[in-house]
């Protein structure tokens, strides 16, 4: 039996959420069959993250994230981890924030907004504008998680990738046509992945009643 | 899927995090530093409302924009109980969220705001689970305890977050014709409380807030189950805001250690003085007294 931990960054934000879909995904999947045994970890320190082959970094405000992170002693630990090919990583909302090479528009804080530098994107935080501008669409995820052509997906507050700086290890997985209030439409990536281990997303499938996007994430990169 | 969701998970987003209240810019911009996770813009802090003993309104919507101009976090603003066109007019300013709150002085002694008929979410404050319960179904999208706001004294949270606990807790041996009874107690849908009975929590994020002045203060309302903490006029009211407003930060990320609180504890300088709610009469209903108590506001 190959044991196979996957943690959640538990700083501030919504972790339980994740936490709960992956244990749901993990109940529902036989994965002891195919030989592989998952646990799902809070992580708060360098020490629970030592024992994670995969971290999950959740939505939530990614400036307190960040400056609590640093706080708590763990920033230098996260950047380590995130950066080991041999570890799957992945990012909601804030989470991708934090993952992202830079950011495009983080005018006076820049100081107090690090990120962990993993993806090669630029990105653009609060895209769509303030709460008032949250909304949920159903997309199309069909062309990377089979027949899934009705996710109902809930974008809050959220960043979108703005640049993709490296083509060659980043590839796009989904763009949301969006209409701005001028009714002009544009192609927003809300969804990437960085080689086969990092998967970074704009929206929050910990908020839809929905588990296959959890189950992609672990079939299709911790067990990959 | 709803709407609602857009507007709970808004709220899920704040978890493990620290709320302050700020009344200028510069204030909001120390508490997004300290690593707030929002603000609620006000004229004035909770204390200070106790000494005027005037009415208490929404705040300019002026100010409020321009603290919504200094940071990235979101931004929350509060309206009078039952002030329907004061949380319109917030709607249209954008705020983030709305508090209905019983520390303005309300506008109407009957009802409280039609939550639903809005599109921006709203916070409520309520000292039970029936209060809780009756604000959800008005559309209230996230609750915090009353407390006793203003004061420093943490013991009205730590009463209202118990309340709503045990409230909880003892629906789990009710049968469904007990449940019924209960929710026509509390005037709210069986189903609404059939929900909080099978998953033995609120259907939405529940946050402490009245009375939070330490750190200790804010981990012991996280202990005792509050998913993060409101903190009012404790920070900008003590000598050092910006280390307080950091160790408040601190000690609700590591509320369970205790090595930790006692490092985040250590030489904040002078806090905010408080009253004790001993001092305060109890005196429900409507006065003009500013002597009283702000959580027996609301019903």
């Amino acid at each position: 039996m190959k044991n196979i931990i996957i943690g959640v960054l538990a700083l501030q934000g919504a972790y339980i959420e994740h936490v709960n879909f992956l244990n749901t995904c993990i109940a529902d999947g036989d994965y002891g069959i195919n030989g592989f045994d998952i646990t799902v970890i809070e992580v708060r320190t360098s020490k629970e993250l030592q024992k994670c082959n995969a971290l999950v970094i959740p939505g939530g405000e990614s400036t307190s994230m960040s400056l609590i992170a640093r706080r708590v002693g763990i920033f230098d630990d996260l950047i380590a981890f995130v950066h080991d090919k041999n570890k799957v990583i992945w990012g909601t909302c804030a989470g991708l924030i934090f993952l992202a090479k830079k950011i495009d528009n983080v005018d006076h804080n820049a100081d107090i907004l690090d990120t962990l530098k993993l993806v090669d994107v630029s990105i653009l935080r609060n895209a769509f504008g303030r709460q008032s501008q949250s909304f949920i669409k159903s997309c199309d995820f069909s062309s990377f998680i089979n027949d899934c052509d009705d996710y109902e997906t809930v974008f809050i507050r959220a960043p979108v990738i703005n640049k993709i700086l490296d083509p060659g290890t980043v590839k796009i997985l989904y763009s949301l046509e969006y209409e701005k209030e001028s009714g002009e439409v544009d192609n927003l990536i809300v969804a990437a992945k960085q080689n086969d281990n990092v998967l970074i997303t704009s929206f929050h499938p910990e908020l839809s009643d929905d588990f296959r996007f959890h189950k992609y994430f672990i079939e299709d990169f911790v067990l990959k | 899927m709803s709407d609602f969701k857009i507007k709970s998970g808004f709220a899920q987003m704040l978890k493990g995090g620290v709320i302050m209240d700020v009344v200028t810019p510069e204030q909001a911009i120390i508490a997004e530093k300290a690593g707030a996770c929002a603000v609620m813009a006000l004229e004035k802090i909770p204390a200070d409302m106790r000494k005027t003993g005037s009415v208490c309104r929404m705040s300019d919507p002026k100010m409020i924009k321009e603290i919504m101009e200094s940071v990235t976090i979101p931004v929350m603003a509060k309206v009078r109980i039952g002030h329907f066109v004061e949380a319109q007019i917030l709607e249209t300013l954008e705020v983030d969220c709305i508090d209905e709150s019983e520390v303005l002085t309300p506008a109407d002694w009957t009802h409280h705001i039609d939550k639903k008929k809005f599109k921006t979410l709203f916070v409520c404050g309520a000292k039970n689970l029936g209060e809780a319960l009756r604000r959800i179904n008005e559309g209230a999208a996230m609750i915090r305890t009353k407390g006793e706001a203003g004061t420093g004294d943490v013991s009205e949270a730590v009463k209202h977050i118990n309340q709503i606990t045990r409230e909880i807790e003892s629906l789990k041996d009710l049968s469904t014709s007990e449940l019924e009874i209960r929710a026509a107690e509390y005037r709210v849908p069986v189903d609404l409380l059939k929900e909080v009975a099978s998953k033995r929590c609120l259907p939405v994020v529940n946050f402490a807030a009245g009375g939070v002045a330490t750190p200790a203060d804010a981990a012991l309302l996280m202990q005792l189950g509050c998913d993060g903490v409101f903190v009012g006029s404790g920070i900008f009211k003590s000598s050092n805001p910006e280390k307080l407003a950091k160790a408040i930060v601190e000690a609700t990320t590591n509320y369970n250690d205790p090595q930790k609180l006692l490092e985040v504890s250590k030489d904040l300088g002078d806090l905010m003085p408080g009253i004790s709610i001993g001092s305060i009469p109890t005196k429900p209903g409507h006065s003009s007294d500013n002597n009283k108590r702000l959580s027996e506001i609301g019903w």
